[in-house]
């Protein structure tokens, strides 16, 4: 029984292949713009401006304030298109879009 | 009517900046400059964060201080390092004079008034600063690193403007 759960848990691509994904932020923009990842592979905004920033998806994610030189992660689990927005500078737009 | 003399003021600021295109300021007269810049907005941010009649104003004004402060705080961090000594000059001065005389406008309005005055003069402000930071401040640059900086802070510049003239629309409905 419980080997038929390893089994199935090997089984899974997501877990087996959990990637990790890096967005930059520079120049005011998240870089790219859209990223596609699976469920289950990690996003890692870095931050390589002179000012804080935030990556935030209202109600799904929120990394708060990222220092100059800081960064922040997140662990993709819902399939579906998150888009954010950094809270400082409304004018920088991203998304994040979850496959299986 | 204040509108326009906080304009005039701007001009003259920019009619400065522009004579001293040629023969152009200094590598220590543009590190006064760039840090003089940022301080009359952090003070004129300041002001907002408390006067500001509208959450929007207020969190623009807060945003204004938190990143000039850290603009500041990188190129405070590079003077140091390049033993580059901050000398003021005319064009810093009239920045400066500029921000004293907007404090003072400031200070007599109060609600929708202030916060009209406050984001005209932004809106205002950060034109000439791009204006100063393509025309005057990059051509005149010799320090690679001091020319790197200001090319780096002018996406900022951009997007404090963009969110400037967004706050302006939405006051003017």
């Amino acid at each position: 029984m419980r080997a038929g759960w390893l089994a199935a848990l090997l089984a899974l691509p997501g877990l087996a292949a959990a990637a990790t994904h890096i967005v930059t932020i520079e120049g005011m923009q998240f870089q790219p713009a859209v990223r596609t990842v699976k469920s289950g592979d990690t996003v890692v905004w870095r931050n390589k401006d002179l000012v804080p920033h935030t990556a935030t998806a209202a109600g799904k994610f929120d990394s708060k304030s990222m220092a100059p030189g800081g960064q922040w992660s997140w662990t993709a689990k819902a399939k579906g298109r998150q888009d954010y927005a950094c809270t400082f500078h409304p004018t920088m737009k991203g998304s994040i879009v979850v496959r299986d | 009517m204040r509108t326009h003399v906080f304009l005039a003021g701007l001009l003259a600021g920019s009619a400065v900046l522009a004579v001293h295109a040629q023969p152009g300021p200094t590598d220590p007269q543009i590190a006064h400059i760039v840090v003089t810049a940022n301080q009359v907005d952090i003070d004129a941010g300041k002001v907002a964060e408390k006067k500001g009649s509208t959450k929007d104003v207020r969190a623009f004004g807060k945003q204004m201080v938190t990143d000039h402060t850290a603009v500041n705080k990188s190129a405070a961090a590079l003077v140091q390092k390049l033993h580059v000594k901050p000398e003021p000059n005319d064009t810093s001065a009239s920045l400066k004079k500029g921000g004293e005389e907007n404090l003072a406008a400031l200070s007599r309005l109060k609600g929708k008034e202030f916060d009209q005055a406050y984001v005209d003069h932004e809106v205002a402000y950060h034109q000439a600063v791009i204006d100063a930071v393509d025309k005057t401040l990059v051509p005149n640059a010799r320090n690679e690193e001091l020319k790197a900086l200001i090319v780096k802070v002018r996406p900022a510049l951009v997007e404090h403007l963009e969110h400037a003239k967004h706050l302006q629309a939405e006051l003017g409905k």
